[in-house]
């Protein structure tokens, strides 16, 4: 019985930017059993492993519109904006974008240098 | 029935007029049915749905107003065309790569009809709500999937996992070794199943680390939720045909080797924690060493420790060894050894807390309290926590600066998990523990450690069959070990009560267990498991060779090996009960007289540890409520007395039994264990043919509708339990404390609480209820509640021969001591005592009926002065525990003439048979030979006829079970074991007056004529079924049976047998001779006309046909030694075997 509900895993998702290592189980717009939800991106998609709910999906990543490097959904490596940009060339092209995504970025930056130091003290 | 409603019109206008309020339950309802149908991924009523309003509402106190129309264009034209499409207006939708068909469309009619009526607006506001709700689920998960990463890679196991797999690629064995925090455990596992190993077994000492590593592991791979997962320990299994890993102890594993020698079902093994050198871990290497040759594709990988790991990678030729270095932060040893005077000079004397309050002063004083981190004392046991906790609690409450929690193994598990929770601000946690918390518990937030350097353990002395419990000097591994507990979370301090120089001449390693413990279950194991001689097995580090030569013996007294050292049929069936030999026969016993349900539930209650809470020993009130449950035949009937009580308060629905035990001071878990237990018991005997297969009872469609319900809703508690993921830390209360251990009120809300405490839910009793049919239950357990007085002493006999030959008597001077001074002697122990909790240590009286008795028959009027009575007791008992005293446990009484004719391996007679020795070290005086040789005589029939019961028994377990698996005993045969049963409870009820007397070593020496010149064989034709009589070689006399020699005991008076014939008639032939005793029971036992034996209750034809069974049974046999062919039953096969030892 659980075996039928755990969907067969595809491969591995590696982002690009930040290194990071998940098997994903799907890559398209319409996860398995999402119902009524579709993407707007082509992405790697795993089943929720947080959430007992076995139609329940986690986008993990997608290719940058720009570079097509794939990059996962973290806040460090991308943003969504209409389409997916990984940080880098967002922050190559930032005049190109909103007000609100330009100071977002920022704070996104300022943010993961702290993280980071952070890190750093503790080992 | 809901469009209905929206017809009659809700809270809100149509479009345009009136206030729109989000919070209308109508229109909440409306949009639920919009959006969060069966199809949606949000569902009504769900706690996804409950969750979507608490943000909604939060989204709405958040809500912005809208940007103008007209935002800001980027000032710079786009550079590549995919910027060229950007949204001209910044709105944060564009942010959410989800989109929703729900409430998409035109609106009309069918069940989304009633979006119609929800203005458009509206409808797209909430739709934005749901997206951002969407979005905001994916955003978490993906954090903590992120960051569970990001942990992992962190881990210094993770920088070694290439290595590892490089090893592991190019070697069958591989070992890992690395200190406790590096991430072993955890890691290696996931590592496997990445690189694409698929059944992978990981073994654990302790059960509670395989669930609560399946658990970790599952979560981490990503598959909380899968199955590929699992763990197996021995009352549960989360095991399916998807798991790819389990999770199991190193029991389970044997056990599944000695199924399958060749362990198809796996490609790799993982030993976990082989440093700890537990037993079966020890035995399981070895096993793992023979079989890896025979699986050359199988891969084996050690985890250890950074202990003695060239003994492990030696073992296994050399193999390579990937060393990991731990994750410790830095921890300041200080030496504070105990000053001379406030050293206990005797090991009665009570440890002196002094030394422990000043180190708990010098906290206070260096350190401030708003810097957390928590002390952890480590202890020898559980007297010495006591002592420390009364010291230690004047000091907390005055200062109200610290909490005090004992540990120990024998803590309610409420009680145990206390030590979890968190202080409030301020307050240090001082948990007072034994060595279960250098590995077995971890605690987080411990800083401080003080070391007492000291460890109570069992140890072995082969020699008196006798475990003690002894404290010792730690090893420097095990402080090491101790000391790193205060540095896992930050830098530490450790206080060890020793000199450095004393650490210097601690032993390196702990003595393995393998080195102090007794090894009748091991050997009996390799037995079963054709390992051949367990003298010559290749250990890693081979056992005392007295340790095995004393298993040996004990199974060959128990009647497992025979006098070749091979298993006979009952070691075989005996092998495979994953209990004590002595619990194992016990079972085997009781299967033959109908007592299953009762012996179940002792040998399963014997087999837990005691559910009495020690602490409420002193307590009056316990006291007095346990006094119902109490039985004055011994201490496992008061268990089989408190299960079946239990149940009956299970069974009752508005009963709570977990008030019930805490009112009797029983520990409730410990009464779950012996639920799992017995079923499992159960199982084993209907597996073996032992017990018919219960058929089931399914009841009417109604009863089974109603019972089919209550599972499913049980199923329902249980699973609703495992998403809130059980217990939450609680903060600890000072002055709810101050008692040390849980008031009546706490330990009633703590446990298990789901939800938000709406309603409590004893996950236990689920579970328990779950596992087990309580109305089967029930009904065992009133039926056990009232066992006829016939059923209660056939009981004690089936318990007596299992026990046997664990022995005491009682000293011959107790009736004039005071209770607490009752003596016992065993064989090979003088002055045991009995176990305070022993039913027989308040009721002393119990047990000195024969010596009252003997008392009254001394007065003048009697001439007798011998101690003569008809009512003397042994008692029977489960183990012998060596602490400050040598202590009797879980004792049984039992009548002592009966059980000696009836149990011993040796008896030996005088030639009038008046005088019996019993295993060399009772002696029986019984009042005229005419008596004596009467129920001597029943004795022998009776055992031959329990032994050929008992064989034929073992042979239908030996035998193919037919299509429904159950081999139930055939009529004729239950029919004979009834009748078996009636008489053994006659011969049990027979009054004969006796003295009981235990030898001297003296007389002990000179107990036996020796051999003799004469020789020739009295004439005695079928005494004893086919048994020639043969003179003894070494007692003198004749050896008449294998264990009973007749006149082989110098006595003072030098009387020639023959001269002892006297006229006898027989009280049922008539038949009229002079006859020296040993021909009177030759004559009795053969005469045609006697009431005893087989035909007793049983028809001729039956007779004929249970002796055509017996004759069955019997097979060739050729005795080596004295060169005969022989047709012999197994029994009989050993029985002869005896004869020549
Ligand atoms: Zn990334
Ligand atoms: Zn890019």
């Amino acid at each position: 019985m659980a075996s039928s509900s755990e969907q067969e895993l595809r491969g591995m998702f590696e982002c690009q930017v930040c290194g990071l290592t998940v098997p994903y189980s799907y890559v398209g717009q319409k996860p398995p059993n999402s119902r009524t939800v579709v993407l707007l991106e082509e992405c790697y998609v795993l089943k929720d492993p947080f959430s007992s709910d076995k139609d329940r999906f986690l986008i993990l990543g997608s290719q940058c519109s720009l570079c097509s490097k794939l990059v996962c959904v973290g806040p460090e490596c991308s943003l969504f904006y209409s389409k997916r940009f990984c940080l880098p060339c967002v922050r190559e092209n930032l005049s190109a974008f909103p007000q609100e995504i330009q100071q977002d970025v920022e704070k996104r930056y300022a943010l993961s240098k702290t993280g980071s130091r952070k890190l750093d003290s503790r080992t | 029935m809901l469009s209905k409603r929206a017809e009659d019109g809700g809270c809100w206008e149509p479009e345009g007029c009136g206030q729109w309020d989000w919070g209308c339950p109508e229109t909440r309802s409306r949009l639920e049915e919009v959006f969060f149908g069966d199809q949606d991924v949000i569902r009504r009523g769900s706690e996804d749905c409950r969750r979507f309003w608490a943000f909604f509402e939060r989204l709405q106190t958040f809500r912005k107003p809208k940007p103008g129309p007209e935002a800001e264009r980027p000032p710079e034209g786009p550079r590549c065309p995919a910027l060229a499409d950007l949204p001209a207006t910044y709105d944060p939708r564009y942010r959410i790569n989800l989109a929703l068909l729900s409430g998409d469309g035109e609106p009309g009619p069918g069940p989304r009809g009633a979006h119609g009526r929800l203005p458009r607006d509206r409808l797209a506001e909430f739709r934005r709500a749901v997206l951002h709700y969407l979005d905001f689920g994916q955003k978490q998960s993906f954090g903590k999937l992120a960051k569970l990463q990001r942990e992992r890679a962190a881990l210094p196991m993770a920088r070694y996992r290439q290595h590892l797999l490089q090893a592991l690629r190019e070697h069958q064995v591989v070992v890992v070794a690395g200190d406790t925090g590096c991430g072993k455990s955890t890691q290696v596992p996931q590592y496997l199943l990445a690189a694409g190993f698929s059944h992978v077994a990981c073994t654990q000492p302790r059960r509670i680390a395989c669930i609560s590593l399946a658990k970790r592991v599952g979560f981490e791979s990503l598959n909380q939720y899968g199955s590929q997962v699992g763990y197996q320990i021995r009352f549960e299994s989360t095991r399916s045909p998807a798991t790819r890993i389990v999770f199991l102890t190193e029991g389970l594993l044997l056990r599944q080797i000695q199924r399958e020698p060749g362990l198809p079902q796996y490609q790799v093994l993982i030993v976990d924690e082989v440093h700890e050198r537990h037993l079966h871990s020890d035995f399981l290497l070895g096993v793992l060493r023979r079989l890896l040759p025979a699986r050359p594709d199988l891969k084996l990988v050690l985890m250890s420790a950074t202990i003695n790991i060239g003994l492990f990678s030696g073992y296994f030729s050399h193999a390579p060894v990937v060393q990991v270095p731990g994750r410790l932060f830095p921890i300041t040893v200080i030496y504070q050894p105990i000053p001379k005077e406030e050293v206990p000079t005797s090991k009665v004397e009570r440890l002196d807390p002094r030394p422990f309050l000043r180190v708990l002063q010098a906290i206070d004083r260096k350190y401030p309290p708003e810097e957390r981190g928590d002390l952890l004392v480590f202890l020898s046991g559980m007297a010495e926590i006591s002592a420390v906790l009364e010291a230690f609690q004047p000091y907390a409450a005055h200062t109200k600066r610290w909490v005090v929690l004992p540990l120990h193994s024998a803590l309610s598990i409420t009680d145990q998990d206390k030590v979890f929770d968190v202080p409030p601000p301020g307050v240090r946690k001082c948990i007072l523990s034994t060595n279960i918390a250098e590995t077995s518990v971890t605690i987080d937030g411990v800083r401080f450690v003080l070391d007492s350097g000291k460890v109570k353990e069992m140890s072995f002395d082969p020699k008196a069959k006798l475990q003690r419990l002894q404290e010792f000097w730690i090893s420097r591994a095990s402080a090491e070990q101790r000391k790193g507990r205060a540095g896992r979370t930050g830098p530490g301090v450790c206080y060890r009560l020793y000199a450095e120089s004393d650490y210097d001449a601690f032993a390196p390693y702990p003595v393995p267990e393998i080195q102090r413990v007794a090894l009748d279950a091991l050997v009996l194991q390799m037995k079963s498991m054709g390992l051949g001689d367990p003298r010559s097995f290749p250990f890693i580090e081979p056992p005392p060779a007295a340790s095995l030569e004393t298993a040996i013996i004990y199974l060959q007294d128990q009647g497992a090996l025979d006098a070749s050292e091979h298993l006979t049929p009952i070691g075989t069936l005996l092998s495979q009960l994953p209990v004590d030999v002595v619990i194992g026969k016990i079972l085997i016993l009781g299967c033959m007289f109908d007592l299953v349900e009762p012996v179940l539930t002792m040998a399963a209650a014997l087999s837990v540890q005691s559910p009495f809470v020690r602490s409420a020993q002193s307590d009056v009130e316990c006291g007095t409520a346990r006094k119902p449950l109490e039985s004055d035949h011994g201490d496992p009937f008061t268990l089989l007395n408190a299960f079946n009580a239990w149940v009956q308060v299970k069974s009752d629905r508005s009963a709570n039994s977990r008030k019930w035990c805490r009112r009797r001071g029983l520990e409730e878990h410990r009464m779950y264990e012996i639920a799992n237990l017995r079923q499992q018991f159960k199982g084993l005997l209907q597996d073996h043919g032992l017990l018919a297969k219960a058929r089931v009872v399914t009841g009417d469609s109604y009863s089974r509708q109603q019972r089919h319900r209550q599972r499913q809703e049980l199923y329902q508690l249980k699973r609703r339990h495992e998403e809130g993921e059980g217990r939450k830390r609680k903060v600890l209360r000072l002055e709810a404390l101050e008692g040390g251990s849980s008031s009546g009120e706490e330990a009633e809300v703590s446990g298990s609480q789901a939800g938000d405490g709406t309603h409590h839910v004893d996950i236990q009793d689920v579970k328990f209820k779950l596992r087990h049919d309580v109305d089967q239950l029930q009904a065992a357990a009133s039926s056990a509640q009232d066992l006829s007085r016939d059923q209660l002493a056939l009981l004690k006999l089936v318990l007596g021969r299992g026990l046997y030959p664990q022995l005491a008597a009682p000293d011959q001077y107790n009736s004039c001591r005071k209770d607490s001074d009752q003596f016992f002697h065993t064989q090979s122990k003088q002055g045991a005592v009995l176990h305070p909790t022993c039913v027989f240590a308040n009721n002393p009286d119990l047990l000195q009926g024969g010596q009252a008795e003997a008392q009254k028959n001394q007065g003048p009027l009697s001439d007798r002065r011998d101690g003569s009575s008809s009512q003397h007791q042994l008692l029977a008992f489960v183990s012998l525990l060596e602490t400050n005293k040598p202590y009797l446990v879980n004792c049984v009484r039992l009548p002592a003439l009966q059980a000696l004719l009836l149990f011993s391996r040796s008896l030996d007679t005088d030639g009038d048979c008046s005088r019996l020795v019993a295993d060399g070290w009772l002696q029986l005086q019984l009042e005229g030979s005419e008596g004596a040789v009467r129920i001597l005589s029943a004795a022998l029939r009776l055992r031959a006829r329990w032994e050929e019961a008992l064989d034929r028994q073992l042979a239908r377990q030996a035998w193919p079970r037919g299509e429904d698996g159950a081999a139930t005993a055939p009529k004729t045969e239950r029919k004979a074991a009834a009748a078996l049963g009636r008489d053994l409870l006659d011969f049990m009820r027979s009054k004969v007056s006796y003295s009981i007397h235990r030898l001297t070593a003296l007389e002990a020496q000179n107990l036996y004529v020796g051999p003799q010149t004469i020789t020739a064989a009295p004439q005695l034709p079928g005494l004893f079924g086919e048994a020639a009589l043969t003179p003894h070689e070494t007692k003198g006399g004749y050896a008449v049976t294998s264990f009973l020699t007749y006149n082989c005991l110098t006595s003072d008076a030098d009387l020639y047998s023959a001269c002892l014939r006297t006229f006898w008639s027989c009280p049922h032939c008539g038949f009229y001779m002079p006859l020296t005793p040993l021909e009177r029971m030759s004559h009795e036992s053969s005469c045609p006309a006697a009431p005893d034996g087989d035909a007793h209750g049983a028809s001729e034809e039956e007779e004929a046909t249970s002796g055509r069974q017996a004759s069955t049974l019997r097979r060739a046999y050729h005795c080596e030694i004295c060169q005969k062919d022989l047709l012999l039953t197994p029994t009989e096969i050993l029985r002869h075997r005896r004869l020549h030892v």
